[in-house]
């Protein structure tokens, strides 16, 4: 599935995507060629970026525009799913650390998951689902349009002009998002606690938050600007170098959500045991 | 709402939460307040980690910073805690750190002790002292020491039962002395027996005595002895006192008859009466007028035994008592004696005794033998007299 995804999306002049299908059954190595191909073409789609976003001129107007997008109008979704995961997480540890006879580390159980582990990849799979899907949707339906060529003829660089302000805006939003989900998630699990059994909110941050450190904080709340931009990257990608009309802008809004969630997770992996060496 | 106030708003919320959360945590850390350092070296710090409470007093007021290994095998760990400023006032150089665990199997935390007053400040920075750890497994190693000693005492409470019960089933059984003693009821009845004998010996003992007095009784009324009864004046020294008062009343008499000793009796030693007749006219007013009570009182010349003449007057006084209420039909109850012994004072005859009977009117009580030199006493005496002479006057009405 993934590997099909990747043949179709890696091509980026309709003249080659006859060619793939013809030598997959030929080579066993083939979709690990085309998987590193892939990457490949990521990474310099990447370096493209960057090299066009910190060259002045500036795409302020965009930028702001793009952060509202990511940002604000995601808004209600994130902290939305983050008070249901806080009414599940709650009802989930409480009803573990009775059996345990340990229902005075309910509020430490609560504030711990929320805060290292539900908050940032709830935050990064939303927002994948959403603002992936956006951006993959719209820049590919500019690319079938042939507007993307539009701009590159009149002398503006689309990778400033379009794909920098997406994947800063995704870079700075994702850890903010983070921050009212882990709220939204405290708040709803402290009332589904608080109806069970009276408990004081602030004897609930008190206890939540006794022996919490900075480093149990802010690295994981902040690793999702990592989030941010593996989401706005891979979303870029597919919807700038998608083809074919209609059914490239769907494959293009495909794909950015389903491999935009996928590399949230794989590098979630990654981050914990990063996060874990580098802030103990 | 417009773009960027929508994107404002968004930022500052979010923001907020983040500013929130730090301080909470930030707070706990005492990231925002100041702080000193203070340094206490352990041989062994049980699993203290770094980020670990210390407590001042039982209240969270610190953290651990670090703990630093030594450099020299001989040298001893050094934990560094920082403190709230807070504790800057409690803490002084004589107070002590320890590790102590929550619980038994809790977490380890640095405890420290309240200084002494006039102690000085700890300064930044300093090295206080520290009690060694109380570690679990030297918990069980006494706990360990400590049953097998209970062990031991149980061993011994154990032998020293058999040997009770060795001794109670002999005691039991009768042997031995103690045995005897507790199972022979030839003693018992011994016992009783002998009690018996005693009680019987002491009721003889008693018919003894009560013969042994009336022997006495009769001795006294024998010819041969009956002489020298008449001469004391008196058989039974306990007659001597018998209708006695130890003062006058403390009212003036209505009427005082005075006699000579040697008028009164045969001798100035003796109680024998010269003539009962000088008495009549006492007697004859004692009749007549109705009295609240009289008194006999007789003194003694300043010769002789002192002793000896304060019992001759107490006997010449019941003398006169016995002759008045003998040959007058009134009241005897009202009527007492006094026998002073030597008198020099009040005597109209220096040199020889003299007999007073003194009649006092209705309502005299002879109160005075009573009246103590003590304050409260003599004030509270008035009062007490107020109805007592209410008493006596509807009485006279």
């Amino acid at each position: 599935m993934i590997g099909a995804t990747v043949t179709e999306s890696t091509g980026i002049t309709p003249a080659s995507a006859g060619k793939p299908a013809a030598t997959a059954s030929v080579s066993p190595l083939r979709p690990i060629m085309i998987a590193l191909e892939w990457f490949g073409n990521l990474g310099s789609f990447f370096w493209q970026v960057v090299q066009a976003g910190v060259t002045p001129p500036y795409e302020w107007r965009e930028l702001i525009r793009q952060m509202d997008e990511v940002g604000a109008r995601s808004l209600s979704l994130v902290v939305m799913a983050g008070a249901a995961i806080g009414v599940v997480v709650s009802l989930e540890a409480r009803y573990s650390l009775a059996h345990f006879g340990a229902k005075s580390l309910f509020p430490a159980t609560l504030v711990y998951s929320v805060i290292e582990i539900m908050g940032p990849i709830i935050t990064g799979l939303v927002v994948s689902g959403r603002v992936g899907a956006g951006i993959g949707a719209e820049l590919a339906s500019m690319k079938v349009t042939e507007q993307i060529d539009a701009i590159e003829v009149s002398a503006v660089n689309p990778y400033r002009l379009l794909a920098a302000p997406r994947i800063l805006a995704c870079i700075v939003m994702l850890p903010l998002l983070t921050l009212a989900a882990d709220a939204s998630a405290l708040l709803t699990g402290w009332a589904t606690q608080a109806m069970v059994e009276p408990l004081s909110f602030h004897q609930f941050i008190n206890d939540g938050f006794y022996g919490a450190t900075l480093n149990a904080f802010l690295p994981p709340t902040f690793k999702t600007a990592v989030y941010g931009l593996i989401i706005g990257l891979i979303a870029c990608f597919h919807g700038m170098r998608t083809h074919g009309g209609a059914a490239g802008v769907g494959r293009a809004a495909t794909n950015s959500v389903v491999l935009g969630s996928l590399f949230v997770i794989l590098a979630d992996v990654v981050l914990v045991k990063f996060i874990l060496a580098v802030f103990p | 709402m417009s773009r960027a106030a929508r994107l404002g708003g968004f930022i500052v919320l979010t923001l907020g939460i983040l500013a929130a959360g730090v301080f909470i945590i930030g707070s706990k850390h005492y990231l925002f307040s100041s702080t000193y350092q203070l340094r206490a070296q352990f041989d062994n710090v049980a699993g203290l980690a770094s980020g670990a409470d210390v407590q001042v007093g039982g209240v969270h007021s610190g953290t651990v910073l670090r703990i630093e290994l030594p450099h020299v095998p001989t040298d001893k760990v050094t934990v560094v805690m920082e403190l709230t400023d807070a504790t800057h006032e409690i803490v002084k150089q004589d107070s002590v750190a320890s590790i102590e665990t929550e619980g038994v199997l809790g977490n380890q935390y640095l405890a420290v002790s309240f200084g002494s007053k006039g102690v000085p400040e700890v300064r930044d920075g300093e090295t206080i002292a520290s009690l060694p750890p109380l570690e679990v497994t030297d918990l069980f190693k006494k706990a360990s020491t400590l049953l097998d000693s209970g062990k031991q005492a149980l061993a011994n409470t154990t032998e020293a039962t058999a040997h009770l019960n060795s001794l109670s089933a002999k005691i039991d059984a009768g042997t031995g002395t103690v045995g005897a003693l507790v199972n022979d009821r030839q003693l018992y009845n011994n016992l009783t027996d002998s009690t018996a004998g005693l009680k019987a010996t002491v009721a003889s003992a008693q018919i003894g005595v009560t013969s042994f007095r009336e022997n006495m009784e009769a001795m006294k009324h024998n010819f041969l002895l009956s002489g020298f009864f008449k001469k004391r004046g008196y058989e039974d020294s306990e007659t001597l006192t018998a209708n006695a008062v130890e003062a006058l009343p403390a009212e003036a008499p209505a009427k005082t008859f005075t006699y000579a000793v040697s008028q009164v009796f045969a001798g100035g030693d003796t109680v024998k009466l010269r003539n009962e007749k000088v008495l009549n006219e006492a007697g004859q007013f004692l009749v007549s007028a109705p009295f609240g009570m009289a008194v006999i009182r007789v003194s003694a010349g300043m010769e002789g035994d002192s002793d000896k003449d304060l019992v001759l007057t107490q006997a010449q006084a019941v003398e006169i008592r016995d002759s008045l209420v003998k040959n007058f039909g009134f009241d005897d109850r009202q009527l007492k004696t006094m026998g002073v012994g030597k008198s020099a004072s009040g005597n109209d005859l220096p040199g020889a005794g003299q007999v007073q009977i003194l009649v006092y009117p209705m309502g005299t009580k002879a109160a005075a033998e009573k009246r103590e030199p003590t304050a409260p006493d003599t004030e509270a005496l008035p009062a007490q007299k107020v109805p007592a002479a209410g008493e006596v006057k509807p009485l006279q009405r």
